[in-house]
């Protein structure tokens, strides 16, 4: 790939430039950054230092030119330059145009993976596609300097002065201190729980700070631009003399610092020369370490508001060394039970991790940012990396924040950075400095998703550190810093993280289609999308202790009970359980924090594994274990039972079943775990949120689990109809093939088939023959039509002789045309199960084919043969192949067919359905299925089927091929093949008359198959994206508060004009019809008496007709649209190309003379325009329908 | 109603009136397009013939009568021919589909008439499926009178009711409905024997055409014309290819290959190769900057939502 090669090198090239510069850059204006923490001085300076490069770095608009001015270069090339001085710029083209001979392009690129040692050895990109797009993304995201920046850069400057200005506070007890800021400044000091004791022996100081400085992501320039406000950490170094060295201990750190702000707060405060919004937060929602967020006035500078939105945190810290780095180790106990007990009876106390890395870091601030610039300076794609790491946890919801997961920006860099170091197998590196800023995302979800740190805690850098296993924290250990990364993950945090890791990585592994957009750019933390099934617990319901400070622990513990009680008690029903707590928000400067915590909810999102979910019995411990068995009962309480299984083991057991509950049975665990282990109150507040779709399904009562299941009866009658058929004797010719090609047998339909000897199914289902080879069948093809009738009145025949009560008839169809397929065999067992067999003979092909390329044909014959062509194909050879192809989606993911049926409800709910053939809407939630990244397969129909409407909201098909990987081994040839017929379409029919959606699979490469002949046609296509796209919004925008009734509804005043059909007719009269219908009296009379004149209707559904003879009669003049589910009306839309236009003899729709009105002398005679004569249309719809139509109503004229 | 215009070229614009009926209770209008019938090509019945166009869809052969009958003059309509019929019913079948096979059917004229004459067509044909076609929208038709005065005097009619503005009543004779469908729904499963009898009647005389025509095409083989040379035509192998006679020549193929200069024989040959391959890779990386450009132009920038 020799491409990329140049890339690398032209890689290697600028960052030399960008460290050039980032040396020389001219040290100015850092009058307080004292070299007190022995941090490199480029380093430290890093964040003034861009400010004063500022003016030579804003320069991203010069990018074009430099497209210009050497087009055979790739465009990354010229932003990784940006920011050079243009005389590098002009020295270096040289030196390009020579290496970009592409002459060892490729032995570069394996010399470059050959060293690569760890478990990673993938390509330096993944494809040029891929890579090019992420070039990009990075342009777009990479910190830049404009306004924004350099208006929060003033302010940093700003800020820097004030609190150097700060007076010393001389040493105060606590209460006078609390006190004092209150009278003079209204400051609240913001004290971690528990508050410091009254009679605290301790004092409390303030003093000139020993450093401020930028830290974090900003000075390192691997911030991002994505929309948000520019965020921006200012570490404030506190002095050392003011802490003492048992400060650690017992919160007394804390307090200080918490004091330590609380005067910077009020110095700024106190100070009028800026216009900054003040208030208090927490960093990143830990509950130990206040801070305070400056965010910008928003009146900007020279009326541009944009500009002043930054957020600047200020952050106290110390430098590393107050305290003693080995007191801290997470194993160690630093908050003793009892106060003011100092002394060592460490050994019985629990280490406290999360308070020790709480403190530990605070110590560290200078040395990540070391840690960090280091890893820059000699990892040139470490920026790059850090940056994608970025936008894959944004998009992804994970963040830094306790609430967010404790995983963020921060983490990813110092994983990073550490991976880049440390040790892996014999302390060599786990990422080489070599890999590409791909490489190193990818490695390190690698490493993300490969190892189980809870369980296998690592540590870098360190031998021999005891580290601790106990309550499901990850571990990832930077040894040099003695602290760990993850202190702030929970088990669940963790797990969904590393979930997320997997499944990037399979995507990334995927190697036909392009996986940018779910990496990148689709944000996959909604929780409608990302989670089968949420429960939602108000938080009000927990019984959190009413008053006092300790709600957050409080809240902590019980989530933490929750996640342990729900995965004992669900076991492998779910892959990932995860909590999420309401978010803090900043709160007041002068006041305490409120806890709003307590109006929000607990939302608790589940993955399910389907094959286990609703498994009625679970097996516990044998009861001749009596320790077992006891915790046991004690987990389910009166739930648990003994019982005796087939296999004569007695076993501890539970057994759910959902006949007399509305819950489904995974439901029904919850509450009950619910219930026992936090108390009725929590029980009773749970709402379930994502399943609620299911009952949008006919048939599908609340806690039924749809699935396979109920189309079993349908598919067993199938199977009897093969083997009665194969059974027949005196056959002209054996079978070789009986094969389903129906939605009824394939799960997909909407309404199950429900099969009853009084009413047999009301549309047959098709089935396809084929009859072994033989030389006897005509070479011609009207006579194998009529063959192929002969064959069926033997068939039928000899099945009504074989089977008793077995009804068999012959149907003719295609009555226009001579080729197409005459003849059907309509067979109808007395159980109800109704088919419809059609005979394949695959000479007709050849036959076609020949015709298609006779020349001495006219135009219109060769027009026919094309259309029987297609149709051959799609109703003989691709129907059963996908008919098999569904039906082995629908064993390996449970949840297809439901989902199938519900976007199949949506469209026909929107009236679209009978303009989508079946077996597109099944490919379209297919790829839901087979391409589900960014997440994983849904496992329940909700997901399903709104990540189907996703796609379809985002599927651009005017520009893009849908391709379906139904086989999982397409080539890269077939699908670039594919790709190829697409734009051949659409060069051929740009104005997508023809083809409109494009849709492929490995099974039919041909991609127009199902969607030929404008079906749909463009209105309907256009009118199914808007719909997905407003659905799609009000997921995003309601979240879990949708109603799932709302996305399935649209109102008719959208269309021209409705035609009311008289209930009788439509199927939801009938049903009801059926219901309380007189007959109902003597049951098996009406057995008998329906059976023979309901078989005769088998098939018969008058609208359907009606229908066809609609659009058969009015072409593209009028755009029909029906519900053949359910629907009482049929609404069309006049074609915008029946507008008024000069008079022609014939068009293909009834007309309406208008004179024209400016009438020229010379032209009189002829001057005569006409436009559809509405009125007299709907009129003769109005007799076609005759009885069928009780009303019409018209909406435009 | 609007004032409409008379006439649009050589047409009489002819204003119908149709009543109103329950499910659209407005009583609206129709237009149709009329005037001599005036096709490329002549024929006897011309004269006597006019073209009407824009028809409603429910117009049959019955309510056109009816409309010159009894609205326009009383002119006698002989017959009508629609164009536009949905369903290609009536005129000949053809009974052969060997157009494609490239043969030329050898048969003298005057044997195949009689054939036909032989069995009536309607015999040969498919039970139809609908008992009342509906013309698509914008049909139109000829409508052929009993004579040319009859044709004439027509027009003539049309041309004063077209005058008046006030339109003439339009009687739709067709019986639509659901009812019509019910009887579709019959009709589809039209009754065993007929549909076997129809069958063996077609294949009958499918077969005996076959027989005629590979007698004509043996007798063919064997004849040469009048310079000497035989016609090549279907069906005059001996017998199918041996299986073991195609395995040896794809034995002798094999070999043939694996003895050739293989690509990688000479050194040019490499370079060649390695050349193709980076242009390919080349090609590729083109592909797709350009490909990344256009998504950029449709969909702007990369921007994570």
């Amino acid at each position: 790939m020799a491409p990329p090669a140049l890339k690398r090198r032209k890689l290697n090239h600028s960052s030399n430039g960008d460290d050039k510069r980032l040396a020389q850059s001219p040290l100015v204006d850092t009058p307080g950054t004292s070299d007190a923490d022995n941090v490199p001085s480029n380093a430290s300076n890093a964040d003034m230092g861009s400010v004063a490069t500022s003016s030579q770095a804003d320069e991203d608009e010069d990018m074009d030119e430099d497209d210009a001015y050497n087009p055979d270069e790739e465009e990354g090339f010229a932003e990784e330059e940006d920011g050079l001085e243009d005389e590098e710029q002009s020295e270096s083209s040289p030196e390009k145009v020579e290496k970009a001979k592409p002459s060892n392009g490729h032995q570069h690129i394996q010399g470059n993976n050959g060293f690569q040692g760890g478990g990673y050895t993938g390509e330096v990109y993944k494809s040029n596609l891929f890579k090019l797009q992420v070039d990009e993304l990075l342009q777009r995201v990479r910190p830049k300097h404009g306004k924004k920046e350099a208006y929060a850069e003033d302010a940093l400057r700003t800020l820097k002065a004030i609190i150097e200005r700060i007076p010393d506070r001389e040493p105060q007890a606590i209460t006078n201190a609390e006190r004092s800021l209150i009278k003079s400044s209204k400051i609240a000091i913001p004290f971690s729980h528990p508050r410091p004791p009254k009679d605290a022996q301790y004092k409390l100081q303030y003093s000139k700070p020993a450093s401020v400085n930028a830290v974090g992501s900003y000075p390192l320039k691997i911030a991002t631009r994505t929309g948000e406000e520019l965020c921006i950490d200012l570490a404030v170094i506190m002095p050392s003399a003011i802490f003492q060295e048992k400060d650690y201990l017992n919160h007394r750190y804390l307090h200080k610092r918490a004091y330590y702000l609380a005067c910077i707060a009020a110095g700024l405060k106190d100070d009028k020369s800026h216009r900054f919004k003040l208030s208090f937060d927490y960093l990143n929602g830990n509950h130990l370490l206040p801070v305070v967020l400056v965010r910008g006035n928003g009146d900007g500078i020279k009326g541009d508001s944009s500009a002043s939105q930054f957020q600047i945190r200020i952050m106290p810290a110390i430098s590393d060394g107050v305290f003693r780095a080995d007191k801290l180790l997470p194993v160690k106990n630093c908050v003793r039970l009892k106060p003011g007990d100092d002394s060592a009876s460490v050994s019985e106390a629990s280490p406290t991790p999360y308070y020790n890395a709480s403190v530990r870091n605070d110590c560290l601030v200078t040395s990540y940012l070391k840690l960090l610039h280091g890893a820059s300076g000699h990892c040139e794609a470490f920026r790059d990396a850090c940056i994608l790491g970025r936008i894959w946890l944004r998009q992804r919801g994970l963040s830094s924040d306790v609430s967010g997961g404790g995983f963020g920006n921060v983490e990813w860099a110092a994983m990073v950075a550490l991976l880049l170091q440390g040790s892996g197998k014999e302390g060599m590196p786990i990422v080489s400095t070599g890999y590409s800023s791909y490489q190193l995302f990818k490695a390190t979800l690698q490493y993300l998703a490969s190892k189980d740190l809870s369980k296998h805690p690592q540590s870098f850098g360190v031998k021999a550190v005891i580290l601790p296993t106990t309550d499901g924290t990850p571990v990832f250990f930077d040894g040099p810093r003695g602290v760990n990364i993850l202190y702030k993950m929970t088990p669940w945090s963790y797990g969904l993280l590393r979930q997320e890791a997997r499944s990037s990585i399979a995507m990334l592994n995927e190697n036909i289609f392009d996986q940018f957009v779910p990496t990148f750019i689709l944000r996959a933390d909604p929780p409608l999308y990302r989670y089968d099934l949420l429960a939602r617990i108000p938080v009000s319901s927990l019984g959190l202790p009413s008053s006092g400070e300790d709600t957050d622990e409080e809240l902590d513990r019980i989530c933490r009970k929750v996640y342990s009680c729900l995965s004992h008690g669900l076991t492998d029903r779910v892959s990932i359980i995860s909590i999420k707590r309401p978010e803090d928000h900043a709160w007041d400067l002068g006041s305490r924090r409120s806890s709003q915590v307590r109006d929000g909810y607990l939302l608790i999102g589940f993955l399910v594994d389907p094959a286990n979910a609703n498994r009625a019995v679970d097996h516990g411990p044998p009861a001749a274990s009596k320790k077992e068995a006891a915790l046991y009962r004690q987990f389910w309480g009166d739930k648990a039972e003994l019982r005796r299984f087939k296999d004569g083991s007695i076993l501890e057991s539970v057994v759910w079943s959902n006949k007399d509950s509305p819950l489904s049975v995974f439901e029904q665990i919850v509450q009950h775990v619910m219930t026992r282990h936090l108390g009725l109150s929590v029980a009773e507040n749970i709402t379930f949120i994502g399943d609620s779709f299911d009952h949008m399904l006919p048939g599908g009562s609340h806690g039924v689990q749809p699935g396979v299941g109920p189309f079993q009866p349908t598919m067993s009658a199938f199977r009897t109809l093969e083997t009665d058929m194969r059974a027949l004797e005196n056959l002209p010719l054996s079978l070789r093939h009986v094969q389903a090609a129906d939605p009824q047998l394939r799960y997909a339909s909407i309404d199950v088939p429900l099969l009853s000897s009084g009413r047999p199914m009301s549309q047959p289902a098709d089935v396809v023959i084929q009859f072994e080879g033989s030389a006897r069948w005509p070479d011609d093809l009207i006579a194998i039509q009529r063959t192929k009738i002969a064959f069926l009145l033997k068939l039928g025949e000899l099945l009504e002789e074989a089977v008793d009560g077995l009804s068999a008839r012959v149907g003719l169809e295609s009555e226009s045309s001579k080729i197409l397929n005459q003849s059907f065999l309509d067979v109808v067992y007395p159980t109800g199960a109704a088919f419809r067999i059609r005979i394949h003979h695959d000479r007709e092909q050849t036959l076609i084919e020949r015709r298609l390329k006779d020349k001495s044909l006219d135009g219109a014959a060769r027009e026919e043969a094309a259309v029987t062509l297609a149709a051959y194909k799609r109703d003989f050879l691709r129907s059963s192949t996908h008919t098999q192809t569904i039906q082995n989606l629908s064993t390996r993911f449970p949840m297809f067919s439901p989902s199938i049926r519900l976007v199949k409800k949506w469209f026909a709910s929107h009236l679209l359905a009978t303009h989508l053939s079946p077996e597109l809407i099944e490919l379209l939630v297919a790829r839901a299925f087979l391409q589900p990244y960014p997440w994983q397969a849904p496992s329940s129909p909700t997901t399903g089927f709104l990540r189907t409407l996703l796609f379809l909201s985002r599927w651009d098909w005017r520009n893009e091929p849908l391709i379906v990987d139904l086989s999982g081994e397409m080539k890269s040839e077939e699908f670039s093949a594919i790709t190829t017929r697409f734009e051949a379409w659409r060069k051929i029919d740009p104005v997508l008359n023809r083809v409109v959606l494009f849709v492929a699979s490995s099974e039919d490469p041909e991609g127009t198959t199902w969607t030929d002949n404008a079906h749909p046609p463009l209105v309907v296509a256009t009118r199914m994206t808007a719909l997905a796209k407003a659905a799609s919004q009000s997921v995003k925008q309601q979240d879990v508060d949708l109603e799932p009734e709302s996305l399935f509804v649209s109102p008719l005043t959208d269309y021209d004009f409705v035609l009311r059909l008289s209930p009788q007719f439509t199927k939801d009269g009938q049903r009801r019809k059926d219901k309380g219908g007189p007959r109902a009296q003597y049951k098996n009379l009406q057995l008998q008496a329906a059976s023979v004149e309901e078989r005769e209707l088998v098939g018969y559904q008058p609208v359907t007709l009606f229908l066809a003879e609609l659009r058969d009669v009015y072409g593209h003049a009028i755009t029909f649209f029906y519900d053949e589910n359910a629907g009482d009306v049929v609404a069309g839309l006049w074609n915008p190309g029946t507008a008024r236009r000069a008079w022609k003899v014939k068009l293909d729709y009834s007309t309406m003379p208008v004179s024209k009105k400016t009438k020229t002398a010379s032209e009189e005679e002829d001057s005569v325009d006409v436009e559809i004569n509405k009125e007299g249309v709907l009129s003769e719809i109005a007799r076609l329908g005759g009885d069928l139509v009780r009303k019409i109503e018209v909406n435009r004229r | 109603m609007p004032s409409i215009p008379l006439k649009t070229g050589p047409y009489t614009i002819l204003p119908l009136r149709v009543p109103a009926i329950a499910a659209y209770p407005h009583e609206t209008s129709h237009y149709l397009y009329v005037r001599q019938h005036a096709p490329r090509m002549e024929d006897a019945d011309t004269p006597r013939s006019l073209f009407v166009a824009n028809l409603p869809i429910d117009a049959t052969e019955g309510s056109l009568r009816k409309l010159f009958g009894e609205q326009l003059g009383g002119a006698k309509v002989e017959s009508v021919e629609f164009d536009g019929l949905r369903s290609k019913k009536g005129g000949s079948i053809p009974l052969l589909d060997n157009v494609a096979s490239g043969t030329v059917v050898v048969l003298k004229p005057g044997r195949k008439r009689k054939r036909n004459a032989e069995d009536v067509p309607q015999e040969l044909e498919l039970p139809g499926i609908w008992d009342q076609e509906v013309l698509k929208s914008g049909s139109s038709a000829v409508v052929i009178f009993v004579d040319r005065a009859s044709a004439e005097s027509a027009l003539k009619h049309c041309k004063k009711a077209a005058k008046t503005q006030k339109g003439v009543q339009w009687i739709s004779e067709a019986g639509l409905g659901e009812r019509r469908y019910l009887t579709h729904h019959t009709l589809r499963y039209p009754p065993k024997p007929t549909l076997q009898s129809r069958v063996n009647n077609y294949m009958a005389a499918y077969h005996a055409l076959e027989t005629a025509r590979s007698r004509a095409q043996a007798k063919q083989r064997n004849l040469p014309d009048e310079e000497g040379f035989v016609t090549v035509t279907r069906g005059g192998r001996v017998g199918p290819a041996r299986l073991e006679e195609t395995q040896a020549v794809a034995e002798k193929l094999k070999e043939r290959q694996k003895n050739a200069v293989k690509d990688d024989f000479y050194r040019f040959q490499t370079r060649e190769k390695r050349k193709e391959r980076e242009a390919e890779l080349r090609k590729g990386f083109e592909k797709d900057r350009r490909r990344v450009e256009e998504m950029r132009r449709r969909r702007g920038a990369v921007r994570p939502e």
